[in-house]
């Protein structure tokens, strides 16, 4: 069982002289048994300090991987595959049908393993809205 | 019937260019003689090359007059629809494969695409870039000229494509691409020649808006200058499954649920808004959805919708949808602020629905009598603010949150109370409300700005038991859907004032108890098409219980009005 991230990266952006850091936003999170409800998703992401978590954003890849982790673990997934937007749209690009739409991921996704093996495997469709 | 066919994929419309031409014929037989027949115009389909367009002289399954022709011969009524947006259901968003050059993105930043009934899936194109324009503009004047040519008297509806992300309702205009972006530049060399700076992103966003409006204004316009006579209006229809994130969930093993599809089409019936589920696969629309479909977005609703017959302002023998509040939007917001939507979800669930403006016609007035009226301050001009104070005069429930109301319209309100002698009653509960009554009408003012982040439930049922509405009070779970209809009284009924029948549908896999208590207005005549379900009476009203998938229609007689 896995889990998928698509993420969007904004780069830093200076406007009227505030300037707003890089960051990664989550855009989907999901699994083959639904999406992961966004009430779940900010909880977990509130144990980072640097994230915004009613926004679902983070300062570097690092922190989002981490987060991926965090989620994957309490769901007990054993990896996450994540995928930037442009990726994605690399990959939708080049998908005919729903088959191919589902290999995008295998393909282009970079998969992060659970470093905390689960112990709640059979809960993880209940949590999905 | 083949509901839900490769060609007929739902809500009566016939995709032409999915079958060979030689099985047209066959394929209307089996299309139910009365049901209106909707043809979809797949405008890429008919482009030979970039100049020139085939209405069969190469391609007989282009040949549209034939099309027409045995459509006539069998007397069938057919309308066209012409998109005025990507259309989620054909290949390129339906762009013509010569013209299909920059793939729209959605506000997420992912490419707009869309799995259809057969699983493929279909890439929307930008409809920003100057080509698509052209050719799309190109195809409208040749079927224009070919339709008035070969004579044939069918109405031509455009369509405006939307899909539903969360609550929001998105057209498949909305595109933040290249193509949007060079586009919009250009909007802004136009409309301000002399140069602008943008310095915040707020306003950046607001002109944006501008430009998509006025984008869609122009697909409406040209479509509707080259197609004269035959020209009927647009409609905006939501395409059930098509947003990105749908896309997404209907690509996974477990893909989207029936009681989703429940939820988008409740609330899309809610918005006034017509749905299309042209894109849902046999295994997506199995058990109660096909049957929820037709019910509610089947012919009659089709007929009314496209203007083949209108309701008149007295009841007759069919059914028609019956709902007790009409809403009139207001701006961001404001209904959501004040406290009106929650309330009505809670209390009034189906039972409202929202439109853009409420139609000033005499048979649009009469049969929406019983409509409690909202009416918001930051939409009203002069011409809506003098229909709705006439609406009062007529003997209707109006109810108007000043909010944002310009002032000249304030100062004719006060001269309106002055020059009708009318008694003004001022209430103060958590905002300054004002009431008054002529005859059967009732107005109710407030300010509704004041109501912002307070608990606001007591406030709306008191002007709810003001206003005095008589309904069976209907007690079900959230997972439960069910909507209301109404006809006149037959030659066999009792002698009600009204028959109302309520359609209830459980698409969970959950059995389901409904409550519904008559209130002494009510009579239970009868269970209609029970399926996995039971209703027994009760000495308050009836109880039925909803197996999973279970549904069941229940008919009441109303009485004594008081």
């Amino acid at each position: 069982m896995s889990l998928h991230l698509i993420y969007y990266f904004q780069s830093s952006q200076n406007q009227n002289e505030s300037w707003t850091p890089a960051r990664y936003k989550v855009v989907h999170f999901f699994g083959d048994e639904g999406f992961v409800p966004d009430a779940k998703l900010s909880e977990l992401a509130k144990s980072d300090p640097h994230a915004d978590y009613s926004d679902l954003t983070f300062l570097s890849l690092d922190d989002l991987k981490s987060f991926a982790n965090r989620v994957a673990g309490d769901l007990g997934s054993e990896s996450v595959r994540l995928l930037s937007v442009q990726d994605y749209n690399i990959g939708l690009d080049g998908a005919r049908d729903r088959k191919e739409l589902k290999e995008i991921f295998v393909k282009y996704g970079e998969t992060v393993e659970t470093l905390v093996p689960s112990k709640k495997k059979g809960l993880f469709g209940k949590l999905f809205s | 019937m083949k509901r839900g066919s490769e060609v007929s994929p739902g809500e009566q419309w016939f995709f032409y260019w999915k079958t060979s031409a030689a099985l047209w014929e066959s394929q209307i037989l089996e299309l139910p003689r009365d049901e209106v027949v909707f043809l979809p115009l797949n405008w890429g389909f008919h482009a030979e090359n970039q100049n020139q367009w085939d209405f069969g002289e190469i391609l007989p399954e282009r040949d549209l007059f034939r099309l027409a022709s045995l459509l006539t011969q069998h007397n069938r009524k057919f309308t066209w629809l012409i998109p005025l947006t990507p259309s989620p259901f054909l290949p390129n968003g339906g762009i013509p494969v010569t013209t299909a050059r920059t793939l729209s993105l959605s506000p997420s930043g992912t490419h707009l695409a869309c799995l259809d009934h057969e699983g493929r899936l279909h890439k929307m194109f930008s409809w920003y870039e100057p080509k698509v324009f052209q050719a799309w503009a190109g195809f409208l004047a040749a079927f224009g000229t070919y339709i008035a040519k070969r004579k044939i008297k069918a109405p031509v509806w455009g369509a405006q494509f939307f899909y539903k992300e969360g609550s929001e309702l998105i057209s498949f205009l909305t595109d933040s691409s290249v193509a949007f972006e060079q586009g919009f530049s250009r909007y802004l060399r136009k409309s301000h020649p002399e140069g602008i700076e943008i310095s915040e992103p707020a306003r950046e966003a607001t002109l944006k808006q501008d430009f998509s409006r006025e984008v869609n204004e122009l697909f409406k316009v040209t479509a509707e200058a080259a197609l004269g006579p035959f020209w009927a209006g647009s409609q905006e229809i939501c395409v059930l499954g098509a947003g990105p994130r749908d896309t997404l969930e209907r690509g996974l093993t477990s893909g989207r649920t029936q009681l989703d599809f429940f939820q988008d089409i409740f609330e899309l019936f809610t918005k006034n808004i017509w749905v299309s589920s042209s894109l849902l696969t046999h295994e997506e629309k199995k058990d109660l959805l096909p049957k929820a479909l037709v019910n509610h977005f089947g012919q009659n609703a089709a007929e009314e919708k496209y203007h083949y017959r209108m309701h008149q302002g007295e009841l007759g023998q069919d059914w028609r949808p019956y709902s007790v509040v009409d809403v009139v939007s207001a701006r961001g917001d404001a209904w959501e602020k004040n406290g009106l939507f929650q309330f009505l979800e809670s209390n009034l669930r189906w039972l409202y629905s929202v439109h853009k403006e409420i139609p000033f016609t005499t048979d649009a007035i009469e049969s929406s009598s019983h409509k409690i009226k909202f009416f918001h301050g930051s939409t009203l001009d002069r011409t809506a603010f003098g229909q709705m104070l006439k609406l009062f005069l007529m003997g209707q429930r109006v109810v108007l949150d000043k909010s944002g109301l310009p002032s000249d319209l304030e100062k004719r309100l006060q001269v309106f109370f002055i020059e009708n002698n009318l008694k003004v009653q001022n209430v103060n509960y958590l905002t300054s409300i004002n009431l008054t009554d002529l005859g059967d009408g009732k107005l109710i003012t407030f300010e509704g700005d004041q109501l912002s982040g307070k608990d606001t439930t007591e406030f709306w049922k008191n002007i709810f038991r003001f206003i005095r509405m008589t309904l069976p009070e209907v007690i079900m779970d959230r997972e439960v859907f069910g909507l209301w209809n109404i006809r006149a009284t037959g030659n066999s009924d009792l002698n009600y004032l009204d028959v109302r029948r309520i359609n209830l549908y459980n698409p969970t896999s959950y059995k389901k108890l409904v409550t519904i208590r008559t209130h002494k207005h009510f009579a239970f005549m009868k269970m209609v098409d029970p399926e996995r379900a039971q209703a027994k009476s009760t000495p308050d009203g009836v109880q039925v219980e909803l197996l999973p998938n279970g549904t069941v229609a229940l008919d009441f007689g109303h009485f004594e009005e008081n």
